[in-house]
């Protein structure tokens, strides 16, 4: 029974990690139909703003989460204009693949030039850095910050999504673009706004998983197919869809780690076939799409 | 860095001319003597460069299998090297324990290519678009853990060493300066080339095309769009898997790297970069992303990657049909009014 | 142009069928084969700053011929392309030394090539014991887990431990780590209740803690890639409550690497690990490489024990070179170097005449603070460590 808990307990912990990393993902690939490589590489970018103005600037911690949020959609406001905005649209995924993995390779090697090859931390405040004990299971304090900031997150982008004006044209815009433009949706600003969504998602669940997946150059790249299997098994668009997939794919990970170790990855690819041969368009099909 | 330019004028024969039929006349038979033309210049020219030049030529092979399922049959995939991987192990093992004939080993490779293929692509390939992204990067990653579990077989993480080929035909030597693996290279890849070609031109061929551009309609005259798939996979498989081998017999060693997501997304990478659909767009994205890669990294190995990545962002940008499609846009640059010349290309 | 290439072709052909060529010019090349850009990039860094602090010290010269450095890189573990590397630094370059090699089966790939060409291969760090059975032309200046790991189980036993989990990366020195603890613990009369095998790609360790805690062992052996597992692994023995119930956190020193002390922070305090350099070494030859270092770049932070290796890599070149004359023949600059015995920022280094890996002391070396900063400080030394897992005649 023990065992049965301290599973869930970290499964659930990891999930939602998980979740914050990749959601932003979601949303580009889901609402913009862009296949965003470069995803990880905005996260990363996040983490290492927030550890420059923390070192750097002195700045505390909760600061630093938000300076890096702004700052890289800041940064990545002028890509979508320049790059982006040109490869909109289904019909170009590979284009959007080759771009996108392009401008990866510069930020890695941007980044690479910048800070240099070794892993770079974001230091935690205080009340963040200790063990809490749940029951008879030890989680570090920072863990059940993310798992409230995971849910925070959840349920402010379903609220953004669902019942702001914003969200409706949004979605009105993907699903008929033509029909959006001749209503007067201004689409490009929205695209615009949504990629703008996406990379600052993609900060903060840089800034706030860098305990998991630490800063380095290479980051960008490493931790890619994580996140598309969290979007490919939640359903790409689907915020709830990704919230229960990076759960589940933590739950999993965890259990496999935890009973058979030596055969961890086995486990884990194996279960993620079999989700994807019951849920082939994954958890929450987005119903319009 | 020759190679490169040169192939780039693989297309311009058929632009210069008339463009169209005898366009396309003049590319079918003047295209394989001019890469095989080219590949005897490059081995002339850079007779020290011939162990990355055999490299790349495995490679063109292993990228042209990968045009055979997403430029003909619309299959997105990041697991390529599952296939490419399983051949250059099997030949690997097969090398270590049973036979060293290199033509032999070509053949075990592309058998076993083939095979995992068939198997893997009859479980996944009723997917699409990011399902079926996900499930081949599942497939290559266990096919990944089953080459570093099972070490006694190869190697694990150490890799597989002790490939020694006997020589080609019983007549020529592997050599230190990599002269019989490149022209051995450079022959497998032409006549693979011209049985792509026969393929993908077959009624088969143009079957899966139709199940591309349009599955509903295959259905709708008898056939079975996913065992045209399936079939097609298994061939690329075939494909891939010599590849595979013929870069473990040139190189005498196989590494986990061979059977990684990376190497997958690295073939895909440079088919879209030379461009999609076309066989020759597989040989010359090989050539331009490999050769360019090599000049970079030889003039400044920290930072490369900088630069490859502005290429890459390049060719997005201004050649969105991807190298081969250069070729294409010249002539219709002269022939035609110049507005809107590309638009009519195969992205 | 091109009777001019095939006559330089046909040159070297005839050069190198006639075995031993002059000593071209007076420059010696060497081809540096490692990582430069891509997640390890941090290795190449330091192989080359090392290189270039050992050349700074003691000139650019040897016996008058100039030491020339030329550097490939290899991002990640590749067999096949660091065997095309190499044959196109023997081929065009016309290096006289490969040296470098991160991976064992980068190190591995060039066995046939080296024989062949008949040129040295100087292991900056490739651990695995394997390697230089492969081929006489194979000299090593790093280390090997079983050499690191041997003493570190005997000291383990010594402290009265008796139940240990061992938990490796699963990849070739993962295994041997795990093998040497596990015999060598065993051999001593301790236990070892469970052996985890990592995958590679693990992001969260907190699974593989929950099992380590629950086995009920006094103290966990670990070993994992430097860099961001080894972080993942140390923060989650933290985080999990590991380190509050007294487990002990042991394993060869790559896990506290000196780059990685930084981002570790005090998650890293306590870990004991043995290895055979610590920028932190006392010793006068230890402080004038740091000093130089410093110097040349700014600082030292990230001197580690790669730079160790290629460091000493370096000397066995110069002394290679020296025997030599400058001249091409590998077999006779190896059998010049196979006794060769000589003062390392590590300590005292005497290269193993069988296995050609270097014999050293091996130094027990916890995580502290020192003027606040985080060393792996060396409390004990085991002195003339040979390779345990060498396996050759």
């Amino acid at each position: 029974m023990e065992t049965v808990f301290g599973i869930a307990v970290d499964g659930v912990a990891y999930g939602m990690i998980l979740f914050i990393i990749s959601v932003g993902l979601s949303v580009t690939l889901g609402l913009m139909r862009v296949v965003n490589l470069a995803h990880g590489a905005f996260a990363m970018v996040g983490g290492y703003i927030a550890s420059s103005v923390m070192q750097g600037a002195g700045l505390p911690y909760e600061l630093a989460l938000v300076a890096a949020v702004l700052l890289t959609v800041l940064l990545a406001l002028p890509l979508e204009r320049l790059l982006y905005r040109r490869i909109y649209g289904s019909a170009n995924e590979l284009a959007q693949v080759l771009l996108t993995i392009g401008l990866c390779f510069v930020i890695v090697a941007g980044m690479n030039y910048l800070f240099g090859p070794t892993l770079k931390r974001i230091p935690l405040p205080d009340y963040l850095s200790g063990v809490v004990m749940l029951g008879p299971k030890a989680i570090s304090a920072h863990r059940i910050f993310v798992i409230g900031a995971g849910l925070t997150a959840l349920v402010g982008l379903w609220w953004l999504l669902e019942r702001t004006d914003f969200g409706i044209r949004l979605r009105a815009a993907v699903d008929n673009p033509g029909m959006a433009a001749a209503l007067g949706i201004r689409t490009e600003r929205l695209y615009a706004a949504t990629f703008a969504l996406g990379t600052g998602l993609a900060a903060f669940g840089g800034v706030l998983g860098s305990e998991l997946l630490p800063l380095e150059p290479y980051y960008a790249l490493r931790y890619i197919v994580l996140f598309l299997a969290v979007v490919a098994v939640g359903g790409a668009g689907s915020i709830f869809g990704s919230a229960a997939a990076a759960v589940a794919l933590g739950v999993i990970d965890t259990a496999g780690k935890y009973l058979i170790p030596n055969f961890g990855e086995f486990f884990f690819y194996t279960a993620l076939i079999l989700i994807l041969f019951r849920w082939p368009h994954g958890f929450f099909k987005r119903g319009t799409a | 860095m020759t190679a490169v330019a040169t192939n780039k004028d693989t297309g311009k024969p058929a632009g210069k001319g008339a463009p169209g039929r005898l366009g396309r006349a003049v590319r079918d038979h003047a295209g394989v003597p001019v890469m095989a033309a080219l590949g005897l210049l490059g081995f002339w020219l850079f007779p020290e460069d011939l162990g990355l030049m055999t490299r790349i030529l495995a490679t063109a092979l292993y990228v042209l299998s990968l045009d055979l399922v997403l430029g003909y049959c619309g299959i997105a995939t990041l697991g390529q090297a599952a296939m490419f991987g399983t051949g250059a192990y099997a030949a690997g093992i097969a090398a270590v324990h049973l036979v060293s004939d290199p033509l032999v080993l070509l053949a075990v490779g592309g058998v076993a290519g083939g095979l995992i293929a068939l198997v893997t692509g009859a479980l996944i390939l009723h997917a699409h678009g990011l399902t079926l992204l996900m499930l081949t990067i599942a497939v290559v990653q266990i096919v990944q853990e089953v080459a570093n579990k099972a070490r006694d077989w190869t190697g694990g993480s150490d890799g597989l060493s002790g490939i020694d080929p006997s020589p080609v035909l019983g007549l020529f030597r592997f050599d230190l300066y990599g002269r019989t693996s490149y022209l051995f290279a450079l022959a497998v890849l032409l006549v693979m080339f011209l049985v792509a070609r026969r393929i993908v031109r077959s009624p088969f061929g143009l079957a899966c095309r139709g199940v591309k551009e349009d599955p509903l309609r295959v259905q709708a005259l008898g056939g079975s769009p996913r065992r045209y798939l399936v079939g097609m996979y298994a061939i690329a498989g075939v494909f891939a898997g010599v590849a595979g081998a013929l870069t473990a017999v040139s190189t005498g060693i196989v590494g986990l790297d061979s059977v990684s997501f990376t190497w997958s997304a690295e073939a895909l990478v440079m088919l879209v970069l030379g461009g999609t659909g076309r066989l020759y767009g597989a040989v010359i994205g090989t050539v331009a992303f490999m050769a360019i890669h090599h000049i970079l990294a030889a003039s400044d190995p920290f930072h490369w990657m900088l630069f490859i990545g502005l290429f890459l962002m390049g060719v997005v940008l201004f050649l969105p049909g991807g190298i081969a499609s250069l070729g294409e846009r010249l002539s219709g640059l002269l022939s035609r009014s110049p507005s809107r010349t590309a638009e009519g290309d195969r992205p | 142009m091109k009777s001019v290439l095939r006559g330089a072709l046909l040159g070297a052909v005839v050069g190198l069928a006639l075995g031993a060529g002059p000593a071209l010019a007076d420059t010696v090349k060497v081809g540096v084969i490692a990582p430069f850009s891509g997640p390890f990039a941090t290795v190449g860094k330091t192989f080359k700053e090392a290189i270039e602090v050992y050349q700074a010290q003691n000139g650019k010269t040897v016996g008058g011929h100039t030491v020339q450095f030329v550097y490939k890189d290899l991002d990640q573990a590749n067999p096949a392309q660091s065997k095309a590397l190499a044959q196109e630094l023997v081929v065009k370059e016309k290096v006289g030394y490969l040296a470098g090699f991160f991976f064992t089966p980068d190190a591995l790939a060039v066995a046939p090539l080296i024989d062949e060409a008949n040129i040295p291969a100087v292991i900056f760090n490739a651990a695995t014991s394997a390697i230089t059975e492969k081929s006489p032309l194979y000299v090593r200046t790093s280390f090997t887990l079983w050499q690191a790991t041997v003493p570190l189980a005997e000291h383990v036993y010594k402290t009265g431990v008796r139940k240990v989990v061992t938990a490796v990366s699963d990849y070739g020195p993962g295994i041997d780590g795990e093998t040497a603890f596990k015999t060598t613990f065993e051999k001593a009369g301790g236990q070892v209740v469970d052996s985890i095998r990592m995958p590679l790609k693990s992001a969260d360790f907190a699974p593989f803690m929950q099992r380590i805690k629950d086995s009920g062992a006094e103290a966990v052996y670990a070993f994992l890639p430097a860099g961001p597992t080894t972080l993942g692994f140390a923060k989650a023995f933290n985080d999990n409550g590991l380190r509050e119930k007294g487990i002990k956190f042991v394993g060869p020193g790559d896990i506290t690497q000196e780059p990685d002390l930084l981002a570790l922070g005090d998650a890293a305090l306590g870990i004991t690990t043995t290895f055979h350099y610590s920028a932190a070494h006392d010793s006068a030859m230890n402080k004038a490489f740091i000093a130089k270092h410093k110097e040349l770049f700014g600082s030292s932070d990230t001197v580690t024990f790669t730079s160790a290796g290629a460091y000493d890599g370096t000397h066995l070149i110069y002394k290679m070179v020296e025997a030599t004359d400058g001249k091409r023949d590998g077999a006779k600059a190896v059998e010049a170097v196979k006794n060769l015995a000589w003062e390392s920022p590590r300590g005292p280094l005497k290269l193993d005449p069988a296995s050609r890996h270097v014999t050293q002391n091996m130094y027990l070396r916890v995580v502290e603070k020192v003027d606040g900063q985080l060393v792996n400080k060396e409390i004990e030394t085991f002195p003339n460590q040979p390779d345990y897992g060498f396996k050759g005649k």
